[in-house]
């Protein structure tokens, strides 16, 4: 593979697992980290076939399989902003997305800078407890 | 009824958690982010439908300030007012306050500002003195001091200590009075003025710390003449401060003195022995009270059956100093039959967090005597199986096994003495 077109840092990644893999005796490898997902498997069963190791890794692409979860700080009535966000939404900057309402006072749920919105994980009106996903968004 | 149970993330699978009809996380694992955490657990007892808050017996439970949020909130805190935690739950004013109703105090302060304060009344007093959180319980900032050399170092970490169990780190002083015996009165006071005490409970068996370990009700070799005093003095001091709901009122009994050492307006842990010995339900008591019903019964009306006994199981390494355990347990098994009990909120794969006291469990055993109680409650610590972390059972059997226990001849000394000893 030539050197004058650097692998992006996912396809080392992909390379070094693969040659890992390679090494043992293992079926299938799986790494998750920082919302990144590599899984490796050997194409058949039989012990003696070695996985190949993919020559153009340039095109491989991974996608974020964990989205930034946005949980509850504190315990209260969940309610969407106006507008009000939906799955799916492109959000360009820090917006509020929602609030809680705890003890009569208004607690902004931000989405704490850009991002698309894959989950609206709580309605409108919802009791909320501690730590509660509210929202997963794909940074990107 | 139905109850909704407040949890920190550290104790999402604890037994209460499962058994409530619903629960709510309040926070993460440390404590002043959870189970100190006053806005988060008024919202989910508000935003529940909830009308009453039960404290049970750590935390906020003496906490006047958290009775009257809960009060302008609508919802009834389930102990005493707020102006009467305030004045008896505050260990250094019931004092005071005592002294007002003609009951004997230890020798001791009001609240220490400052370590020259505590250095100027250990002068007065006369060493050697105990330091003690006004807002305090369960042997949490608390510290014996012998001379004045130790005082700065004892004040710091006791007010610490308070401050990080309490939320209050207020300390006062009071005289150490030598190996006296430790007996605590239970009361019930309710909105009418009628009070009544369910008798004593010896808990003299307390580990260095001045945690207690082992109790029992009634308290053994009592004299008539002490035993009338002690409740004598219980009601009085109720009366006088118009208290209700439950409440624990505890003396240091040495020879023939009797003084008040401090009332803890809460129900305790070691509730579950006088519970034994009356056939009442306290904590059921607790919530009629708090409804706005009468007592519905008088003193004579209390008879006191057999004998109890508690062995708190902690999750200690006893012969390290009781050193905290945490970890998980990997296999639980409790005891049973007649006149035993087991109070946990801990099942096999349970984890043992980091951040609370170290009890996991209380066994209690009930006998028509005093050794009927002993040999029930040694079967069930030997029947009793806690795996994954050390804890207090193995050394709780030896402390039953003693002559000084199995007489009934102990005081607040036994435990650190047995400690030495070993060490020898």
């Amino acid at each position: 593979m030539s050197d004058e077109h650097p692998l992006p840092p996912v396809a080392r990644r992909v390379r070094a697992l693969a040659q890992l893999l390679a090494g043992t005796d293992l079926l299938r490898l799986r790494i998750e980290r920082e919302g990144e997902e590599i899984e490796l498997g050997r194409r058949a069963l039989h012990p003696d076939l070695v996985p190949e190791i993919p020559h153009d890794l340039g095109a491989i692409e991974t996608k974020p399989v964990r989205a930034d979860q946005i949980r509850a700080d504190l315990v209260g009535i969940f309610h969407l902003s106006r507008p009000a966000p939906a799955e799916g939404d492109l959000l360009e900057n820090d917006r509020e997305l929602a609030f809680i309402e705890a003890l009569g006072i208004r607690n902004p749920v931000r989405s704490r800078g850009p991002g698309r919105i894959v989950t609206v994980k709580r309605g409108e009106g919802e009791p909320v407890e501690y730590g509660a996903v509210l929202f997963e968004i794909d940074r990107g | 009824m139905r109850t909704v149970a407040i949890f920190s993330e550290a104790d999402r699978e604890s037994l209460h958690v499962r058994q409530a009809d619903e629960a709510f996380c309040v926070g993460p694992g440390p404590v002043p982010r959870s189970y100190l955490n006053i806005p988060n657990i008024i919202s989910t007892a508000l935003i529940t439908g909830c009308d009453a808050i039960h404290p049970g017996y750590g935390f906020l439970a003496e906490n006047a300030r958290f009775a009257q949020i809960c009060a302008d909130h609508g919802l009834t805190f389930i102990g005493p007012k707020p102006g009467v935690i305030a004045a008896m739950g505050d260990k250094a004013t019931a004092k005071r306050v005592m002294r007002e109703a003609g009951v004997a105090t230890t020798p001791g302060t009001d609240i220490l500002e400052s370590v020259d304060d505590a250095l100027h009344a250990g002068e007065e007093i006369g060493y050697p003195v105990l330091l003690k959180a006004t807002a305090g319980g369960g042997g949490k900032g608390m510290r014996a001091v012998e001379n004045p050399h130790e005082m700065e170092r004892a004040f710091t970490s006791a007010t610490a200590e308070a401050e990080a169990s309490f939320k209050d780190g207020r300390v006062y002083m009071e005289k150490l009075i030598i190996d006296p015996r430790h007996i605590e009165v239970q009361v019930l006071g309710d909105e009418f003025g009628n009070v009544v005490t369910f008798g004593e409970r010896d808990c003299s068996v307390q580990k260095p710390s001045h945690q207690k370990l082992i109790e029992e009700s009634p308290a053994p070799h009592l004299s008539d003449a002490a035993r009338s005093s002690l409740l004598d003095m219980a009601v009085r001091a109720c009366k006088h401060v118009h208290y209700s709901n439950a409440g624990t009122l505890e003396f240091l009994v040495s020879g023939h003195d009797v003084y008040f050492m401090e009332m803890n307006t809460r129900i305790q842990v070691e509730h579950p022995v006088t519970e034994m010995v009356y056939s009442v339900d306290l904590v059921k008591e607790q919530i009629r009270i708090a409804a706005g019903e009468p007592l519905g019964y008088a003193q004579h009306d209390l008879q006191l059956r057999g004998h109890a006994i508690e062995c708190r199981i902690n999750a200690e390494d006893a012969y390290n100093n009781f050193a905290p355990q945490a970890g998980a347990l990997t296999k639980v098994v409790f005891p049973g039959g007649p006149g035993v009990r087991v109070d946990t909120h801990v099942f096999s794969g349970a984890a043992v967090p980091p951040y609370y006291d170290s009890m996991i469990a209380k066994v209690i055993a009930f006998g028509a005597s005093r050794e009927a109680a002993i040999a029930r409650m040694e079967r069930a610590l030997r029947e009793t199986v806690v795996e994954g972390v050390s804890t207090t059972i193995d050394y709780c059997l030896e402390i039953l096994a003693t002559p000084q226990f199995r007489e009934g001849r102990y005081d607040i000394g036994f435990l650190p003495r047995m400690l030495a000893h070993a060490l020898t």
